[in-house]
């Protein structure tokens, strides 16, 4: 068998099933290379993937008065979310009834009445049409039956424990179903304070010139931390060294394991639904901001789930493009597909609401030192999947090989799994394994081939 | 700040000058030496259209360094071994001092309009601009950084922020 034939051009638009090159058999799992290049296949993943599964869009946190929103987008379709008068979370599109202007003027600001400025159209935060200007004047007999004049819903939204998803598909399975076994991961983050979380103010949007799906694979790959975070190991070595004996305990990094030198226990999970956990031991926990409730926890929750969320770091990718990290620090982190080597990323630090000042500061300082594009390890990984995407150019090399790992990977869940509370559909028992993508990209191929 | 003190304003514009200078030049030690021991460095976030974050125990920053953070990075850069900062843009800082003022504690005030361009053979030219504030505190006859705050105007940018390209 050749695996490495040269991939012929694709004239007619390419088709997702030849993309994959899926045989469990043969103990083969590949992506063709044209899959992070080929622009017919992003329009039909802005279709058939964006547009159909619940997107994530904001945390209430960020929206918590009534008239607080936040405009972002779900594919390419403008929307915003609303802290509603009837008190609950709206999405709306982004677009006056009337003839669609975008209706929100800033990233995210207060606007308990909305005021389109194009022809003065009010809305309250419901959506409904309050105002027309000069309406009698342009309809003396009243306004058209079947004439829009109030914004136009998200299909569906859906709170999952204060991270807000919506839906431009009116029909499909609910949150719950959607998020399958990464629910469960989201409740390690959410339970470590009675109040849940919060997203704390301060964000960014960076670009990379990569496909999507690079990031998509990013947060669940283990394998290149000891080499593209190797220099962030080493400065933060270096600069506790610069300290001394001064250092906070809490400020302390864990840059040993980082780069393997600690026997910490690691692993990662295909947790169904193109869902991908990868998880490694802690190796000093005072070093995390979360070990001052790990008493007060234990009389909360069973003592496994507690070890999951004070002494085991998670870095959650849920499918499509949403990341939920709680390893050093916390941070929430989407990348929006804008063209098939265009995405545009965007973070957040959360913490659990209530945590002492120390712990939110700690935190603070750890988010800063590794999530933002001026920290010591984002640009390196947007460097990395940079130098992905332009390697991939080299379509006559073919297919990307998913392969490391298999001999450590089981079906089902493992003890650790157990504890949490999860059934994933594979385990494995290293953190650097690859088999985690064969369910990313088998969910992607289930999306994109429903017509 | 309506009324420049002349031979302050020409005496700060010619340090932030040299400041940048040494950036550009990617003499990193030397511009270190600016900073002050107790200095701090601080590039806050964006929290809306108008506002950014200036509560640094309870919003994040861009960078919020002190000067063995600013130490650090330069090691990092000087590692070779950070995939974003190998290669290193060209960069060119060009800086305008728009008003000092000498405070009541002895530090001089000190603002400033900047843009960056930097460039990369591989990816291209991009600019970024913003403005800067400063306390400065008189050390012979120069100054030493003890506070530089970088406001950034772009909140979507490409490629790394770091110090070398703000």
């Amino acid at each position: 068998m050749n695996l490495h034939q040269p991939l012929s051009r694709l004239t007619p638009p390419a088709s997702p099933a030849d993309m994959i090159d899926d045989r469990p058999n043969d103990a083969v799992f590949r992506v063709s290379k044209s899959i992070y290049l080929d622009p017919d296949i992003f329009e039909m993943e802005i279709e058939r993937i964006f547009s159909r599964v619940w997107n994530y869009v904001c945390h209430e946190s960020q929206i918590r008065a009534v008239g607080d929103y936040v405009a972002t987008e779900i594919g390419r379709q403008p929307v915003f979310a609303t802290r509603s008068k009837s008190g609950d979370v709206k999405v709306f599109f982004d677009a006056c009834a009337h003839r669609g202007a975008r209706l929100t003027t800033r990233r995210s600001g207060k606007a308990p009445t909305i005021t389109c400025r194009y022809h003065g159209w009010c809305y309250d935060t419901n959506g409904k049409c309050t105002k027309i200007q000069h309406e009698k004047l342009g309809w003396p007999n009243g306004m058209p039956k079947d004439y829009r004049t109030d914004l136009t819903p998200v299909p569906r939204v859906a709170n999952y424990r204060g991270f807000i998803f919506a839906s431009l598909s009116p029909t499909g399975e609910d949150i719950g179903s959607f998020l399958g076994g990464s629910a469960r991961v989201i409740d390690t983050m959410v339970d470590q304070s009675p109040q849940g979380v919060e997203v704390l103010d301060g964000s960014i949007r960076y670009t990379m010139r990569a496909n999507w799906k690079f990031q998509s694979e990013n947060g669940a790959d283990g394998y290149h931390v000891a080499a593209v975070h190797r220099n962030y190991a080493a400065t933060v070595s270096y600069r506790e060294q610069l300290v001394g004996d001064a250092l906070d305990p809490m400020k302390a990094t864990e840059a040993g394991r980082i780069l393997n030198r600690t026997n910490t226990r690691t692993g990662g999970y295909d947790l169904g639904k193109g869902h991908m956990l990868n998880w490694s031991d802690r190796a000093n926990v005072a070093a995390i901001p979360l070990s001052e409730r790990e008493p007060e926890l234990l009389k909360q929750f069973p003592e496994g789930f507690v070890k999951w969320m004070v002494r085991r770091g998670r870095v959650l990718t849920t499918f499509p493009n949403l990341l939920i990290n709680d390893v050093a620090s916390s941070a929430i982190r989407v990348w929006r597909p804008v063209t098939v080597n265009d995405t545009e990323l965007e973070t957040w630090c959360f913490a659990p609401v209530g945590e002492s000042a120390k712990a939110r500061e700690a935190r603070i300082r750890k988010f800063e030192d590794f999530f933002f594009p001026s920290s010591l390890a984002v640009p390196d990984d947007i460097a990395a999947m940079e130098g992905a995407h332009e390697g991939s150019l080299a379509t006559a090399m073919g297919w990307t090989e998913f392969a490391r790992g298999r001999e450590c990977t089981i079906e089902g869940g493992d003890d650790a799994a157990e504890e949490m509370g999860i059934k994933p559909a594979t385990s494995t028992s290293q953190g650097d394994a690859e088999t985690c993508f064969h369910g990313f990209y088998r969910r992607w191929l289930e999306l994109m081939s429903a017509s | 700040m309506v009324k420049p003190d002349g031979r302050l304003f020409e005496r700060v514009s010619a340090f932030l000058g040299i400041e940048a200078g040494l950036l550009d030049a990617r003499d990193w030690h030397a511009w270190l030496a600016l900073y002050a021991l107790d200095a701090r460095y601080w590039a806050p976030a964006w929290v809306d259209d108008y506002a950014m974050t200036s509560d640094p125990t309870r919003q994040t920053s861009l960078i919020y360094a002190d000067r063995v953070e600013l130490e650090a990075r330069i090691f990092r850069i000087e590692s070779e071994d950070s995939y974003a900062s190998m290669p290193l843009p060209q960069t060119s800082h060009v800086v305008t001092c728009t008003g000092v003022q000498q405070a009541a504690d002895g530090l001089v005030q000190a603002k400033a309009n900047w843009m960056v361009h930097y460039f990369w053979r591989t990816k291209g030219a991009f600019v970024r601009a913003g403005r800067y504030e400063y306390e400065l505190r008189g050390d012979g006859d120069s100054f030493l950084i003890v506070l530089k705050k970088i406001f950034i105007h772009d909140d979507r940018v490409v490629g790394p922020i770091d110090i070398y390209n703000i």
